[in-house]
């Protein structure tokens, strides 16, 4: 290796492995920042010590829960106590100390009005722990005993509750909801769904205590017992993540048949530990049971077949433009056993 | 214009060598001397000079290029390994019937696991399964000295605990009243202020072995099955429950051997039901194809059929 290029060659060589190589050193040799000055208007409870049991701060249920609550809950932020211990010299800094605008809306001690509990413009902390599987275990377990009555679960309740108990099943926490604030691009093809599209799901612990308030675990004051220290601080999402957005929960028609039992489409819901990476899981055999049927509904076999005369062909039935201009998934294919194409490969 | 290429460098040099060249001079013939052109030539440059790229220098910087090249690869093997490897899995989708009397419906709202390996592997955990006693809800109930009226409202819903129902009002006030609803109710009537609150948070204020005693025994006995079965097989056993129609699904399922079974006998009209069945997945095995079909009675298209036995007379 004498001459210049090669050498030029070799360097250039370990240069490529250094900077692949750069990324993960850069992760273990990198230096502490120089700790930033203390922003008291922010409370974290990844403080170290905030981390405290929680009711030292928070009075469970709070007192005067009445007056902004139908239900026992903690409705409102701490007392002065639960601040004051160790921040004594926060409290008493200046004509406005900045730290009592974590809670007040005004610093002044002659205005007592405080933010909203828990206050919307502040970022989640806490991720909520929530173990499906179990809950689908207590609620309706039905023992089938010959009534045909019976067999029927949820949502059905519409039908039988003149004769039958009203039994509890998904409809506890997820009922039907409004439809949502649009996505900040808004709604693809500016499709406005329905409020019978969307189920809900719980925003606060009246779903929770009614069986979690005390005796049961996690009860109301074992909060760690569903509320876990999220990596980092996020914005809850509001608005579902849709592949069919056209899809009612509500809906199939005159006779609702899309309103069954939730665990009929949702097929992996009864095995979920936790929320953590929860998926709404529908197969594709959910739907075709009903809308691939040979001479009835072909909704399906027809937008595939379409997409073989045209390639470019936007499947509109369930989809909005985003999605159905999409390849369709091997699934699809399988279902309406035709074999799996991509739209490229059509002539 | 195309240099022309030496005749003998061609020749001389391995069709190999060709290969791995990938950014030498280009040797080209300029009037009967050899001379080289040009800084480096890319690998396509090279091909279409068809130039020899041999020669003592040229390999070794080819083969220190392929170390490097080497280097990196190996050095992203673990990551891109990681990130790609996939296996196929299969599905599978499970249909149960149960037959009680002339009807024949779907058995809802079951749990069923799949252990892996074959029923011989899970010989100990089955076995185990189908010794421990069974008692029945009702005699659960009634052991524990539960009110008449407690046992026949969970009778009625067939619930496990008291958590499967809402306590409607007449059960906490009039001829219907349960009595045990009854106590708890005025405890929480106390304790919010609020009758609406005191009976829709009623469980909160009935005493534990009431409230879900029963799911309770046997969701422990369940819990010692299962960690009995994932030691003898070394894999977390699976679970799902049916919906209202029988049916549940099994996903991502790696290819291999497994046994269906329902751990816990379950109560199926007068008898007692327990599956435990040996059962292939191969890889693209999937939820479409027909279902694998359950049940207590014996049919052509059934594929598990359980073991049933009578509900054993309550000991009091």
């Amino acid at each position: 290796m004498s001459t210049p290029q090669q050498k030029i060659l070799a360097a250039l060589c370990v240069a490529v492995v250094a900077f692949l190589n750069m990324g993960s050193q850069r992760q273990s040799s990198r230096t502490r920042p120089t700790p930033a000055p203390i922003d008291y208007s922010k409370f974290s409870h990844n403080t170290k010590k905030h981390q405290a049991a929680c009711d030292t701060c928070h009075k469970i249920p709070t007192p005067r829960w009445q007056q902004t609550s139908t239900y026992p809950d903690i409705t409102d932020y701490p007392g002065h106590d639960a601040c004051v211990s160790c921040h004594r010299p926060q409290f008493f800094k200046g004509a406005k100390p900045v730290i009592c605008s974590v809670c007040h809306v005004k610093t002044s001690p002659r205005d007592e009005a405080r933010l909203p509990f828990r206050n919307p413009g502040v970022k989640l902390e806490f991720s909520i722990e929530f173990p499906h599987d179990r809950h689908q275990d207590v609620i309706a377990l039905l023992n089938f005993r010959g009534n045909e009555s019976l067999s029927a679960f949820a949502h059905a309740r519409r039908s039988w509750e003149d004769k039958l108990p009203t039994y509890n099943n998904c409809e506890i926490c997820h009922s039907q909801r409004g439809v949502p604030s649009p996505p900040a691009a808004g709604w693809a093809d500016g499709f406005q769904p329905k409020p019978e599209t969307f189920k809900s799901v719980p925003t606060g612990h009246d779903s929770c205590f009614n069986c979690h308030w005390k005796s049961q675990q996690p009860v109301a004051t074992n909060c760690a017992g569903c509320h876990k220290l999220a990596p980092s601080t996020f914005t809850p999402v509001t608005v579902p993540t849709r592949i069919s957005l056209k899809f009612m929960h509500e809906g199939g028609g005159a006779k609702q048949n899309h309103v069954a039992d939730c665990a009929s489409c949702h097929i992996n819901i009864t095995k979920s530990a936790s929320v953590r990476g929860l998926k709404p899981d529908v197969p594709i055999t959910s739907c075709t049971e009903c809308h691939a049927k040979a001479g009835v509904r072909e909704d399906l076999n027809q937008e595939l077949a379409a997409i073989d005369k045209n390639k470019a062909f936007v499947c509109t039935y369930c989809h909005t433009s985003n999605v159905g201009s999409l390849d369709p998934p091997a699934s699809h294919y399988l279902i309406a056993q035709r074999p799996p194409l991509k739209r490229k490969d059509i002539k | 214009m195309r240099p022309k290429v030496h005749k003998t460098w061609i020749e001389s040099v391995p069709p190999r060598s060709v290969r791995y060249a990938l950014a030498c001079r280009v040797v080209t013939n300029a009037n009967g001397h050899l001379k080289s052109e040009g800084p480096f030539v890319t690998s396509r440059q090279a091909k279409a000079y068809r130039t020899p790229r041999g020669g003592t220098d040229c390999t070794k910087l080819s083969r220190l290029f392929l170390l490097v090249i080497a280097i990196i690869f190996l050095s992203q093997l673990g990551h891109s390994v990681a990130q790609t490897q996939t296996s196929p899995t299969g599905v599978l989708r499970l249909r149960v019937k149960v037959k009680i009397g002339e009807a024949t419906k779907g058995l809802a709202r079951k749990r069923f696991y799949l252990l892996k390996g074959t029923l011989d592997q899970n010989k100990v955990v089955i076995d185990a399964a189908e010794q421990s006693p069974y008692v029945s809800r009702d005699c659960f109930y009634s052991k524990l000295g539960a009110s008449q009226q407690l046992i026949d409202w969970l009778k009625a819903g067939d619930c496990e605990s008291v958590y499967c129902r809402e306590v409607e009002e007449e059960f906490v006030n009039g001829p219907k009243a349960v009595p045990e609803f009854v106590t708890a109710y005025a405890a929480g009537e106390k304790e919010f202020g609020q009758s609406n609150i005191g009976r829709k948070w009623l469980t909160n204020n009935l005493p534990p072995p009431l409230r879900d005693g029963f799911y309770r025994d046997r969701r422990n006995a369940l819990d010692a099955l299962l960690k009995q079965a994932e030691m003898a097989s070394g894999a977390h056993p699976l679970s799902t429950m049916t919906d209202r129609n029988g049916t549940a699904y099994f996903t991502d399922l790696e290819p291999d051997t497994y046994v269906l079974t329902s751990l816990l006998p379950i109560e199926v009209g007068a008898s007692l039901d327990m599956w435990k069945c040996e059962l292939q997945i191969k890889p693209g095995d999937i939820a479409t194809e027909k279902p694998y079909q359950v049940s207590n009675k014996k049919d052509r298209l059934v594929r598990c059929v359980a073991v049933e036995k009578p509900i054993p007379v309550c000991q009091k």
